[in-house]
């Protein structure tokens, strides 16, 4: 997978989240959108359904099972899921 | 003439359900293929149900990676999951001084990580469908706290602490997480105990009767019911245990 179709990816699932939101709560999405941290618009719970809807979609895009949260991601001293441009890097890592 | 689909209650609902091969699990499936479900199997062994609904895996739920395999074939074929029955266990009758590692920890891995790892993997596709039922199997153990029973009788209070632990934290998404405590129920697993602790087991109980079939599906139906949206988080006990 390219970086392209990846950010893409992202920016589908954070489409799909924001369509979950009433319009004076949605996120602001764009490549620098923060997923993670105090200045992010997205609560743990969303951030939660997010990763497994981007998960879920990179599972049937690739015909195989992977895991976006496994220890890898959480062994890290910073977190892939900080915003999507650390997000895009780490599946690109993963995904070969 | 009666629309005899209308009247199952699980039709074409998909329900995932562990230890499905034998005693209770074998149970359960063949009572919601009755009534309409598609059932996902899970045991270890060759498949002991013959159903064109029903879809057998054959899976060791100490093995995540063989679970995580299962779960991703199974989302290929099934839009979501309904309802995810979490049965399977292992026991031994054995004091905690005489308990060996090598059991205690097939106890731990197939009781507690198993049911786990299985409500981890079906709630990732639950969320997307914002429905959901977790259930839960646990024992008369969990509150009997028999002798011989020290790390079986550990796990099965530890799946309730899952399911009311996930019962918060999936909430916002419709799905709840209920546990089901079964008295003694005449099946291969029970009859590992002597025969005077299964007597012992029955004397506690406030109705002092081996389970029957139907009141464990009593209580599955009543978790299971879309009726049941607000009851999450809670443990019914057949036999009336305290």
């Amino acid at each position: 997978m390219i970086e392209k179709e990846i950010e893409q990816l992202i920016m589908e699932a954070l489409n799909e989240l924001n369509d979950e939101f009433p319009d004076d709560e949605k996120i602001i999405i764009s490549s620098d959108t923060i997923l993670f941290g105090k200045d992010t618009q997205i609560d743990s719970l969303s951030l939660v359904s997010l990763i497994v809807n981007i998960e879920s979609k990179l599972c049937s895009i690739l015909d195989r099972d992977l895991s976006l949260t496994d220890d890898r991601a959480m062994r890290r001293s910073e977190s892939p899921f900080l915003n999507v441009q650390t997000l895009k890097n780490y599946i690109l890592e993963i995904v070969g | 003439m009666k629309d005899m689909k209308n009247e199952q209650r699980y039709f074409d609902k998909v329900i995932l359900i562990t230890g499905a091969s034998r005693g209770i699990g074998r149970a359960i499936s063949i009572y919601l293929l009755k009534n309409g479900a598609n059932v996902i199997g899970f045991s270890k062994g060759e498949p002991t149900i013959s159903n064109k609904k029903y879809y057998h895996y054959s899976v060791d739920i100490r093995d995540i990676k063989k679970i995580k395999k299962a779960f991703f074939e199974i989302s290929k074929k099934f839009k979501t999951i309904d309802i995810v029955i979490n049965n399977a266990a292992v026991t031994t009758s054995q004091y905690a001084i005489l308990t060996s590692a090598e059991k205690a920890y097939e106890m731990v891995c197939t009781n507690l990580l198993g049911t786990f790892f299985v409500s981890r993997e079906s709630a990732k596709i639950m969320l997307k469908a914002k429905s959901g039922r977790i259930i839960n199997i646990s024992s008369i153990a969990a509150r009997a706290e028999p002798i011989g029973a020290s790390i079986y009788a550990a796990t099965k209070t530890a799946i309730t602490t899952i399911a009311n632990v996930m019962a918060k934290e999936l909430s916002n998404f419709n799905i709840t997480c209920n546990t089901l405590g079964i008295s003694a129920f005449q099946t291969d697993m029970l009859n590992q105990l002597p025969q005077e602790k299964r007597d012992e087991y029955i004397k506690s109980l406030a109705i002092s009767r081996y389970a029957n079939e139907d009141d464990i599906f009593n209580v599955i139906d009543f978790f299971a019911s879309e009726r049941s949206s607000y009851i999450t988080a809670q443990t019914i006990f057949l036999g009336g245990i305290h």
